[in-house]
């Protein structure tokens, strides 16, 4: 047995299980507030979806996704990296770098009940063309996780893998319906530009906790 | 044989990767960028686009299609129409940055924005042309951070509605592709239908989704802002132009004019409204340019024989007038080193033509008369009052919370000046502003100057198809 066949037998025998740890690691990314354990699930997540997807796709384009996802967490940890030490001057450490919008019960009291109405409402979610049931949930739970991310964080680091997220959905998706070389390199090559942008946005916002103010007059644009 | 696309994008990309490591010469590049920029806009606008033409002694073919698997770019009379705009709007943009200190990036990011720009106006398949934009609004968040550190909220939130617009585009381009397989039924058009949608409104950023573009006044470089809103939105609305005539089924599937009309009229109201209570000289300009952006919406959802020429009239007097605003919010703020209201007294006396370039900017933007959008917007509400007058009303409180803005923002340059001693505006930079004031009010008062430009846009643009 081939290693890709040894690959699509195991993500064909380990669909539930996937599914279930996909979707766990989605619902850490909101509710988690250190940036290692958030990047662990995202890299976890990434390596999973390639899992799923290449029972659909040849499998050597599916572990392109497995690749991307975990340069974007290193990507993403050497950014963050740089600001595990920043608190603002004369403050305490719970001052410093990240600073989330939220409390993490909050998140995680706001993640449990958003599960519930999911369980709820799972038998009336429209059905997704050529997905089977156990992914049309998997992709919605998913998208949801996403986009409450997305709602419930402002820290650029945390709301980039929650928009990550929201595109793992969406490729998980897509790619039941297209097998396109060019797509796939495309969204692959797109989501590595934007988690580069994410990376530059976490050290602009992680810097400001030491750096003080600047004025306003356009000579802080100057480079 | 050179092939136009190619000559083009690479050309805009190539000159962006020389200029960015030029960039600490910042004359030079602002120069280089304008010159490459202005050069462009001329061969393409004299080159013929059906049969090849000589350049320096080498046949170049400037519609020819380039295929690269399923995807193919092809420069259209429309396409042309729209990348001469950007490229004109770039290079005159690249001056009054050099003179207004916007920051040395602006000239590499600023070319290669326009090459993606382009890509997604030349793109096809159209359901990928989002891609394209996504892509340029991720090289923006460089440019609108600009290396400074602290709030990142517009450059956040001005990359993540356009991302979540493409999968909308990408799944309905799989229900498109399906639709021909069973004639007899209507779902996939339909839910490909509301897909488009769904994906327009990210990309349009229609209000209550207009968070964006206050978010990046107050943080960018006034000028690089103005740039942004401009390229950006004249990108999007010729897509959606090509989509509506690409996909006739799209109108009937959902009203898109409809739809289009309400939002137009809800940011520009939202827009007015917010403009008067700011106290920021970024955010005012912000609003501003919201309530001017929910007015061009609107004169898209009216796409009659009128609607389309008075949408491109509009595009082109509100880069006069935004520009405008821009530099003198841009000038003022680096003297003054704040743009809060109530830092700004004594502006007048040290900066008399950034004031005056502000308060002209922001009247044209109202529409008051003797400005540049005065009778595109006076076409524009005649056309809307023939459907319902309470549209036009409605548009006209929303001018008048940017008329309030604009009045509260010149009245705070006035008084006494009670800040650090302020350095006199340069003359170049009085220059640029006095040019760019006469502009506005020679277009105001001489109109027809714009008509022979809006009619050659208008064919093309009605006929553009896949």
């Amino acid at each position: 047995m081939t290693p890709v066949n040894f690959v699509r037998q195991i993500s064909i025998l380990m669909s539930l299980p996937s599914v279930l740890l996909m979707g766990t690691a989605a619902a850490l990314i909101v509710i988690l507030r250190d940036w290692r354990l958030v990047l662990l699930c995202y890299a976890l997540m990434s390596a999973v979806l390639a899992l799923l997807l290449s029972q659909t796709i040849p499998t050597e384009w599916a572990l392109l996704q497995a690749v991307v996802g975990g340069l974007i967490a290193v990507m993403l940890f050497m950014s963050a990296r740089q600001l595990r030490y920043v608190t603002r001057p004369s403050a305490g450490r719970e001052s410093g770098w990240p600073q989330l919008a939220s409390l993490t019960g909050f998140r995680l009291l706001t993640v449990a009940m958003a599960g519930g109405a999911f369980f709820i409402v799972r038998g009336d979610l429209p059905t997704l063309p050529m997905v089977s049931p156990l992914l049309n949930d998997a992709i919605f739970w998913l998208a949801l996780m996403g986009v409450m991310g997305l709602a419930l964080h402002e820290e650029p680091l945390h709301a980039g893998v929650a928009l990550l997220v929201v595109l793992s959905a969406f490729l998980l998706i897509f790619f039941q319906l297209t097998r396109s070389r060019l797509m796939i390199g495309m969204l692959e090559g797109w989501q590595l530009l934007l988690a580069l942008a994410i990376s530059y946005l976490t050290v602009s916002r992680g810097l400001a906790s030491v750096e003080p103010a600047s004025p306003a007059g356009s000579r802080r644009w100057q480079q | 044989m050179i092939v136009g696309p190619v000559l083009l994008l690479a050309g805009l990309l190539i000159a962006a990767a020389a200029l960015y490591f030029l960039r600490r010469l910042e004359a030079l590049s602002a120069l280089v960028a304008a010159a490459v920029a202005a050069a462009m806009a001329f061969l393409l606008w004299h080159s013929p686009l059906a049969v090849p033409a000589l350049l320096a002694g080498r046949p170049v073919f400037m519609g020819q299609q380039i295929q690269l698997q399923d995807l193919s770019l092809q420069i259209t009379p429309a396409s042309r129409a729209l990348l001469v705009f950007l490229l004109a709007t770039a290079s005159a943009t690249f001056i009054l940055a050099w003179r207004t200190y916007q920051g040395r990036t602006f000239y590499p990011f600023g070319l290669a924005l326009v090459a993606f720009w382009g890509m997604a106006a030349l793109m096809q398949p159209l359901t990928l042309a989002p891609l394209m934009l996504t892509l340029a609004a991720i090289l923006a968040v460089f440019l609108i951070q600009a290396g400074k550190a602290g709030d990142t909220r517009g450059a956040w939130r001005q990359m993540l509605f356009p991302t979540l617009s493409v999968p909308m585009f990408l799944l309905a381009s799989w229900y498109i592709e399906q639709a021909p397989l069973n004639p007899d039924d209507l779902t996939p058009y339909r839910i490909a239908g509301w897909l488009l949608i769904a994906g327009f409104v990210l990309l349009l950023q229609p209000a209550p989704l207009h968070v964006a573009m206050p978010a990046v006044a107050g943080q960018a470089p006034p000028v690089v802002a103005a740039f942004l809103w401009i390229g950006g939105q004249s990108t999007t609305l010729f897509l959606l132009q090509r989509f509506l005539v690409t996909y006739p089924w799209l109108t009937s599937a959902v009203d898109s004019a409809s739809w289009l009309l309400w939002l137009g009229v809800f940011t520009a109201l939202v827009g007015g409204a917010l403009a008067a209570t700011q106290d920021t000289l970024g955010r005012f300009a912000g609003y501003a340019a919201v309530y001017d952006y929910g007015v061009l919406l609107v004169a898209m959802a009216l796409r009659s024989s009128a609607g389309v020429p008075v949408a491109i009239w509009l595009l082109v007097t509100r880069t006069i007038a935004l520009l405008t605003l821009a530099t003198g919010a841009a000038i003022i703020r680096h003297h003054m080193e704040s743009d809060r209201l109530d830092r700004l007294a004594g502006a007048a006396s040290r900066l008399p033509w950034a004031v005056t370039a502000l308060i002209a900017g922001g009247m044209a933007l109202a529409g008051l008369p003797l400005s540049a959008q005065f009778a595109s917007r006076w076409a524009l509400l005649q056309l809307v009052g023939e459907i319902d007058r309470r549209w036009s009303l409605l548009l006209f409180i929303g001018a008048a919370g940017v008329l309030v803005g604009t009045v509260r923002a010149g009245r705070a340059c006035f008084g006494k000046l009670s800040a650090s001693p302020v350095e006199r505006e340069p003359f170049g930079v009085a220059a640029i502003s006095v040019v760019l004031v006469v502009a506005g009010i020679l277009l105001g008062l001489l109109p027809q100057l714009l008509t022979g430009p809006v009619a050659a846009v208008i064919l093309p643009l009605s006929r553009i198809g896949p």
